[in-house]
């Protein structure tokens, strides 16, 4: 087994708001093995949460029966923690996402994920493409 | 997410939230509160002094709530959210706009037309 192996937990979970509060118990966990801080413990619940809503609301828009597992997947490190969310749904270009500015979107009821991801997290990757699913790459370091 | 809905004069109401909010928490919530502006608590105050976690799913929540007391030309403010739940409103760039204060005290002084004299104990 690699150090990486030894390092990683993975999960999947049902694509379902009610398992979201579990998803954020296990980053917690992960996150303190990690060494991070309250605060970035925080940030990080709140980071996977929004990537995890994102699958759940956008992935897979025919409905929620033809909504697959989404796969989480944390790599350990001291002072870091990697957390890729994963889903097997429509995708889409990265390209096209909106850029977010809170000040436009400010009172709108939606859409603030993105950038709350971007403005928490020290990385974060999306790499998706039409008919390819969707990963989400966060990155969270412990303050110096 | 449990809620405690009080009067607060005849034309608000205070909610306590307790527990997280989120995607699966929220769309409760959007109701009730949504139900309190239609039946004409044009005010809404939110204790968040008892929620433990809130992402952008519970912002847009309120951000809906706030709309539809301005609509009717009430408003709507946050009293004491703790340091997780303050720093997605800070983040978000939502803070001022939602009127997030520390007490209820303060609360009443952003919500401009708010008679709350006659009410005991407010």
């Amino acid at each position: 087994m690699s150090s990486l192996e030894r390092d990683t937990v993975e999960m999947r979970i049902p694509c379902e708001p009610r398992f979201l509060s579990v998803v954020r118990l296990a980053v917690s966990g992960a996150a303190a093995r990690a060494g991070l801080g309250i605060s970035e413990v925080d940030d990080l619940k709140v980071a996977t949460s929004e990537a995890c809503t994102n699958v759940i609301e956008h992935a897979y828009p025919e409905g929620s029966a033809a909504c697959g597992p989404i796969g989480i997947r944390m790599v350990v490190r001291e002072g870091e923690l990697r957390v890729e969310v994963e889903d097997q749904g429509v995708g889409f270009d990265p390209k096209r996402l909106p850029k977010v500015e809170p000040e436009e979107r400010v009172m709108e009821e939606g859409g603030l994920g993105i950038y709350l991801m971007h403005n928490l997290m020290d990385e974060v990757k999306i790499e998706s493409a039409p008919g390819s699913g969707t990963k989400v790459v966060l990155v969270k370091r412990a303050a110096r | 997410m449990k809620t405690k809905k009080t009067p607060l004069g005849s034309e608000g109401a205070l909610f306590a939230l307790y527990g997280e909010l989120d995607a699966f928490t929220g769309p409760p919530l959007r109701e009730e509160l949504g139900e309190a502006v239609e039946q004409g608590a044009r005010f809404l105050v939110l204790d968040m002094s008892q929620v433990e976690y809130m992402d952008s799913v519970g912002l847009g929540i309120i951000v809906g709530a706030v709309k539809r007391t301005r609509e009717q030309q009430g408003n709507l403010a946050v009293v004491g959210p703790q340091a997780n739940v303050l720093r997605v409103f800070e983040v978000s760039g939502t803070k001022d706009l939602l009127n997030v204060v520390r007490t209820l005290e303060e609360a009443k002084g952003r919500l401009k037309g708010l008679q709350i004299d006659d009410v005991e104990g407010q």
